[in-house]
């Protein structure tokens, strides 16, 4: 590919002009529409309240300013610190917890035939069509009838719903690319089937089982509907339910919530660079089939 | 899929204890699974259907009791309910097709080498991974009428005089959670179409080039149909899961101003958390689950594109 | 044990100095307490749902607590904060799961409710036995009154008034508001307060919650209309949607309101007047405090509502309650605290604190209550004040919220005439007359 752009004198001329002026104008587009909404909320995180709400706008702060960032972490009634680790246990859990449950079910439906197998995989398929919503009042009572309400356990248990569906059906993909042979060879060595899994399959499918963590990582960190249902106290939310409980407050304190927009941000964006590339290969393992 | 299995299976050995075990041990892999999603989806999905059957509103304790079908009975004269369908529709409509199109456009930019590659593929997906809550919220800002970046934009633009609310105006709403949508979700098919492109062997572009097809002709007859797999797929997840998204309207408008951004699954989650009808609720949430089934079993005949399952 | 000892006697000392402080300068010692928090030995627990946090009412509601936990040894108040747009979801649903909060502060059209789920206890013999209950205005008391029985304390009572800039009034040179200020003096004010160049509107109408709702109902009682008349709804009278196109058109035909009106809640309107938006909008006396900090004192004062064309008018009269739950874990430490909270002292720097007004007379009656020109328009508002009309059923405040509004704001929006919401809207209220 990289050929196309690297070579511009190949090519007839509309090839030219899409590898050239076309390409980067699409580029700096693709850059500004992405990214503006970011700045101007990275922008609005330095502000002071008078350049928040000055006629007309101000654009730039006079000075970077971390006062929002200070206010937002240790406020009493919106700890972002508080929020922030919730979110990471939380998602931490899932991720752990969604990515051994589903190695264990995609390896088990990708590699064993039995009865039932395709009901699995259908139900699988149906789980990730489920409106989130429907599950919000059922879940609620069975949480409360645990005693589960305000605790973690009831999020990530929650969160099993909607993570582990898509990440089994990703992996079943992944791990049938993987040819049989190589098990087969280190179940002769005297492997059993779990050491075969571990020691031979999962290296391989590394790049697959760290999408679908990744996965499971993210789609927790975002989920919004259970935090807010089953949780009510304030030390127990995350950080999508303490942005909108924020907004829910007196004022939208614009600067102390784009601070808090931003470090909601930081940590999926990071772990995002980081892994993009087998997140993206991952992700599209079981549409392409390998 | 399964052909595929039992080709690259050696010859089944007659030893029934061995497959036994195999069998054995595929169900005790297949256990933990089980229990997750018997507990927090199987269970509760019958919870919620028996649920529907009974007017169970959480003000109203003492008004439980089975009532049959009346919840549906009810949803059949419901305009709110008939609106919202018109409005999912609409919702879905523009954000998936405004997203695939965006998408499909960042995917072949994204495609090409250029320097810095890397970076800028991570920051323009970067709005898909951030929380819905954080989209809209960022957006909330860029709308608000009086210090949002949107209308001094437009104003400095000269493409606008008087000041407008957005998120306030009727007309107005349901394009702008739209627009908003759009910017999360294109990523996602950039994403996807992305590792289509990259998945379509660089030799047959060579061999198309060699034989004198342009770059034009090329995109029609090689990456277009190659993409197709991915393109059914991508569409008809992204469908599926725009109509049961409700966070975003939740967040920005709860489905007002007098429910012009009023989607089912918003409207769904209204009855249960600002009504706390669950009996209602969990109609609504039925009929929104057999509508997206009927959905994806026409979606997925009418396409042929990919096998039914994987 | 010895240090305990002497740590709790400088504890004595410093309460002792704080009371003293108290008479001083008594508002500084609610934002910042002498005294830090005393570990209560064996004292259990209170817990105490607070729905409207903002900083001001935060840093009240905590020294309050605190307070309360170093005036006794038995229990140990607990507040847990709960945005107000979440509050009575919230409840609904602990109730449900039989974890209410012990004690919740919640808006007296919400008890109804409550009662309605059999959350509530029948407090009248004990309230009636309490000694502050004749200090108490009747009005008060008839608000958190369901079926005949007493359910909650009124907290802080307040009705209905206009808020305007007094500032930029005679910077434009017009005409100041009148108390006894009539429909068309209204119109024409806004008018001219209108600004679209500097970013001004005349008037922060409510278009979200319950309020929004009440505020027009005011409006059609000044034409005459009523929400019940010999026990039926007549709210879709003719008067009622004459005055209810007069005030909707404030929006859609005079532009006098900022465009945000339809999704503006509590929040939409006292942001808008505070960060200089609006010149003028419709609230209780709650944001009268907050005012003088964004606006300065100087720069606003409030009037009562204006007169109708039926000569009439009306403000609604509502309390922001202390309710206890029957669910609740402590109703013990609940009682404890809702009368505490009563008492002269916290009662009055609750209400001080917000330029909410109080519900006991002898304390209503100091003058800050009665000489503050911010609370000038909700005072003289007092003799034509009622209580809402929406209290009359159990079953109308939560529907008032769920289907009223949606109603309102289609008719804001042009969606419905005036004539067609409030027919629908006679509907939701004929049917929930239980």
């Amino acid at each position: 590919m990289s050929a196309r752009a690297g070579s511009p004198g190949r090519g007839d001329l509309a090839e030219r002009v899409l590898g050239g002026p076309v390409l980067w104008l699409g580029l700096l587009g693709l850059f500004v529409f992405a990214m503006a909404p970011f700045a101007w909320v990275l922008l609005a995180s330095f502000k002071t309240r008078t350049e928040l709400y000055a006629t007309p706008l101000v654009y730039l702060p006079a000075s970077i300013n971390a006062a929002n960032y200070v206010d937002a972490w240790t406020s009493r009634l919106t700890p972002f610190s508080r929020f922030f680790a919730n979110s990471l246990w939380v998602s931490s859990v899932t991720m752990v917890a969604t990515t051994a449950i589903s190695i264990l079910a995609g390896y088990a439906l990708a590699r064993f035939r039995f009865a039932g197998r395709q009901t699995f995989l259908l139900v699988f398929l149906a789980t990730q069509m489920f409106p989130a919503v429907l599950l919000i009042a059922p879940l609620l009572s069975q949480w409360h009838a645990l005693g589960l309400i305000d605790t973690y356990q009831a999020l990530i248990y929650s969160n099993f719903s909607f993570t582990v569906p898509f990440t089994v059906w990703m992996l079943v993909g992944y791990f049938e690319s993987i040819p049989r042979e190589l098990e087969e060879s280190a179940m002769m060595d005297g492997c059993g089937r779990f050491g075969a899994l571990c020691r031979v399959v999962l290296p391989l499918a590394a790049p697959g089982v760290a999408a679908t963590a990744i996965f499971a990582f993210v789609s927790s960190w975002s989920e919004l509907l259970f935090a807010i249902t089953f949780t009510s106290q304030t030390e127990m939310r995350t950080l999508s339910a303490g942005l909108l409980f924020m907004v829910g407050q007196y004022e939208i304190q614009w600067g102390q919530l784009s601070a808090g927009v931003i470090i909601s941000t930081v940590p999926v964006a990071i772990l995002f660079t980081f892994l993009q590339r087998h997140l993206i290969r991952g992700l599209t393992a079981g549409a392409l089939k390998g | 899929m399964a052909r595929e299995a039992t080709l690259a299976a050696p010859v089944a050995r007659p030893l029934l204890s061995r497959r036994a075990r195999e069998l054995l041990t595929g169900y005790a892999y297949l256990l933990p699974v089980a229990v997750a999603l018997g507990g927090t989806v199987v269970v509760p999905i019958v919870k919620a259907m028996q649920m529907s059957l009974y007017n169970h509103v959480l003000i109203k304790p003492q008004e439980y009791r089975f009532i049959g079908l009346a919840n549906y009975v009810r949803l059949l004269r419901d305009e709110v309910f008939w609106l919202s369908l018109w409005n999912s529709f609409v919702w879905v409509f523009g954000s998936v097709s405004l997203q695939f199109a965006g998408g499909f456009a960042a995917a072949l930019l994204l495609h090409q080498g250029f320097r810095g590659r890397a970076v800028f593929r991570t920051l323009t997906l970067l709005p898909w991974i951030i929380p819905g809550v954080v989209v809209a919220l960022i957006w909330e800002f860029l709308y608000q009428p009086n210090y949002g970046a949107l209308n001094d934009v437009l104003a400095r633009l000269g493409l606008m005089t008087e000041k407008v609310a957005w998120l306030s105006n009727p007309q107005l709403a349901m394009p702008a959670v739209i627009a908003t949508n759009v910017w999360r979700g294109v990523p996602f098919f950039a994403i996807m179409l992305l590792a289509g492109l990259q998945a379509i062997p660089e030799e047959l572009y060579e061999a198309a080039r060699v034989d004198g097809a342009g770059v034009l002709d090329r995109f029609r007859h090689l990456t277009l149909p190659m993409l197709r797999p991915i393109i059914v797929v991508a569409t008809a997840t992204r469908i599926i899961w725009t109509f049961n998204y409700a966070d975003l309207i939740f967040v920005m408008t709860s489905g007002g101003p007098a429910n012009a951004t009023q989607i089912t699954s918003t409207y769904t989650l209204m009855q249960a958390y600002s009504n706390l009808d669950f009996g209602y609720a969990a109609t609504l949430s039925v009929v929104l689950l057999l509508i997206m089934l009927a959905f994806t079993v026409l979606y997925l005949k009418l396409t042929r594109g990919v096998e039914p399952v994987a | 044990m010895n240090d305990r000892l002497r740590c709790s006697r400088r504890q004595v000392l410093k309460s002792m100095l704080a009371a003293g402080a108290l008479t001083a300068a008594e508002y500084a010692w609610w934002d910042e307490p002498l005294v830090s928090p005393r570990r209560a030995w064996g004292a259990t627990p209170v817990r105490f749902q607070f729905s409207v946090p903002e900083p001001k009412r935060n840093a009240l509601v905590e020294s309050l607590v605190q307070r309360f936990n170093q005036s006794q040894k038995d229990f140990e108040a607990r507040v847990e904060f709960v945005p107000q747009a979440q509050a009575r979801q919230k409840l609904i649903t602990s109730i449900t799961a039989g974890s209410p909060p012990d004690v919740a502060q919640v808006w007296d059209n919400w008890v109804g409710e409550f009662e309605g789920m059999s959350a509530l206890e029948d407090l009248t013999p004990r309230v009636k036995d309490w000694s502050g209950y004749k200090d108490v205005i009747p009005l008060a008391w008839e608000t958190v009154t369901v079926k005949g029985k007493i359910l909650s304390f009124p907290w802080v009572v307040t009705n209905d008034g206009v808020y305007w800039r007094t500032d930029r009034t005679r910077e434009y040179g017009v005409k100041a508001p009148r108390d006894d200020w009539t429909f068309d003096e209204f119109l024409a004010y806004t008018k001219a307060m209108t600004k679209p160049d500097r970013n001004q509107y005349g008037f922060g109408m409510r278009g979200q919650g319950t309020w929004a709702v009440l505020y027009a109902t005011e409006f059609m009682y000044a034409n005459g209309a009523q929400v019940l008349k010999d026990g039926k709804v007549a709210i879709n009278s003719p008067q009622a949607a004459e005055a209810l196109d007069w005030y909707l058109d404030l929006f859609r035909k005079h532009k006098v309101c900022p465009p945000s009106v339809p999704t503006d809640g509590w929040r939409g309107i006292v942001e808008g007047f505070g960060r200089g938006v609006t010149n003028a909008y419709i609230h209780n006396s709650g944001s009268a405090e907050e005012q003088k900090d964004f606006v300065k004192p100087e720069n606003f004062a409030t009037v009562p509502l204006p007169i109708g064309p039926a000569k009439k008018r009306v403000s609604f009269y509502f309390s922001e309650t202390l309710t206890a739950f029957k669910g609740g874990k402590n109703r013990e430490g609940a009682w404890k605290f809702m009368s505490w909270a009563m008492e002269p002292e916290p009662h009055y720097m609750y209400s001080k604190g917000l330029g909410l007004l109080p519900a006991r007379k002898t304390v209503a009656e100091r003058p800050e209550f009665t000489k503050d020109p911010a609370l000038a328009g909700f005072v003289k508002s007092f003799p034509f004040s009622i209580v809402s009309p929406y209290l009359a059923y159990a079953g109308w405040g939560g529907k008032l919220d769920s289907e009223g509004v949606p109603l309102f704001q289609q008719a804001l929006v042009g969606k419905l005439t005036s004539r067609e919401f409030l027919d629908k809207f006679a509907e939701v209220l004929t049917k929930n007359m239980s």
